[in-house]
């Protein structure tokens, strides 16, 4: 759950929460609904937006060996289902703290290349499968993972 | 032509095994804290190695160095059997068939996990036959007093019991900077205890890290 409502929820003892801090609350709530749909989009999609990815993958990059191609796609995998997970609970944190560094090492260096063009082909399969505000729930997250995993 | 399916296994997604939150789990109305397969895990407080230091040093004198190597060694061995296991389960592979760079990273990530410090495998001196690993924040290290000489025998012995089995040769680990004595981390050097001896003699000489690599190296 989003870092400030965990905080919130860890002080319970010391005060009770300002007009503030439901605030924060109500806005997380009145998401859910969004959060659950792009949620399912993303779950039930996963195999078809990734296989797509796999499909023009190969051609893209003729001289990379198939198991760094699927070791990238395993990598994406991952974020997609970190990214998921982060938007249901507003926790980009998971992302961040629980994935990339770890991918990132894994992954090493030579690796980047294969990203840039899986992160390309993958955004061009997300934006066939969300709408806008779906969109603005993946976006931050999808931003930090390639801003680990490329630059 | 890649498929998508078949590089996901039961459903699941290999990452990072030891990934704290995953992986300290626990029955905590029952007392226990549990690694992810339900292996049972301990916080040890420092005053107890602290205390193990003592009294073993009082009991035994000088051989509370080979008694804590030999110890380390039997825990070594049953670590790296449990290690393999839980990285052949959940990687869906042999460890013969794993990158040696995913093997390292996730002996990296399980000492972090376990609070046992930092560690870094560093590869650099393998052709001249030398395996060189370096920790920080050891809790071998931490309750020591001021030392004059390595003293994490426990952690040499835990080192050159996994590199042995892993390598399938009789390596021994000798440390040459430590914590302990001020330094910024451990280093332990693995290699055939023929190969390590100039070391060896090097520490009982009170020699320092470089000092004691000129002679490896030479």
């Amino acid at each position: 759950m989003n870092r400030q409502l965990q905080e919130l929820i860890a002080r319970a003892e010391e005060r009770f929460l300002a007009d503030g801090d439901l605030k924060v609350l109500e806005s997380y709530v009145a998401s859910i609904p969004d959060r659950l749909e792009t949620y399912r989009i993303l779950r039930d999609r996963e195999l078809t937006m990734v296989q797509a990815v796999a499909d023009e993958l190969s051609p893209s990059l003729p001289g990379v060996a198939e198991a760094d191609l699927k070791k990238a796609l395993q990598g994406l995998l991952l974020v997609l289902r970190y990214c998921a997970m982060g938007i249901l609970t507003d926790d980009e944190g998971l992302l961040k703290q629980q994935l990339l560094g770890w991918l990132e090492q894994v992954s090493g260096p030579e690796a980047k290349k294969v990203n840039e063009v899986v992160y390309k082909l993958f955004n061009q399969q997300v934006r066939q499968h969300l709408n806008e505000t779906q969109m603005n729930l993946l976006q931050p997250f999808l931003t930090t993972a390639q801003v680990t995993l490329i630059y | 032509m890649i498929s998508v399916a078949d590089l996901i296994q039961d459903s699941r997604v290999p990452g990072n095994y030891f990934e704290y939150r995953s992986y300290v789990r626990g029955e905590l109305e029952m007392g226990l804290l549990e690694n992810r397969r339900g292996d049972r895990l301990l916080a040890v407080p420092d005053t107890l190695i602290a205390a193990l230091y003592e009294g073993l040093a009082k009991e035994t004198g000088q051989a509370a160095r080979l008694v804590l190597f030999n110890c380390g060694k039997w825990w070594g061995k049953s670590f790296y059997s449990r290690f393999v296991e839980w990285l052949t389960e959940y990687y869906g592979m042999p460890v013969a068939d794993m990158e040696m760079q995913l093997f390292g990273l996730c002996l990296q990530e399980c000492w972090r996990t376990h609070g046992w410090g930092r560690f870094e495998l560093d590869i650099a001196h393998q052709e001249q036959g030398f395996l060189v690993v370096k920790t920080r924040n050891s809790p071998y290290a931490k309750p020591l007093p001021k030392m004059h000489r390595p003293s994490c025998h426990l952690e040499a012995g835990v080192l050159a019991s996994f590199f042995s089995r892993l390598s399938g040769r009789e390596l021994t680990a000798v440390q040459i900077a430590c914590e302990s004595m001020g330094a910024d981390r451990n280093e332990f050097v693995l290699g055939l205890p023929e190969r390590l001896k100039p070391a060896v003699a090097g520490v009982e000489e009170g020699l320092d890290r470089e000092a004691i690599w000129a002679r490896l190296l030479a």
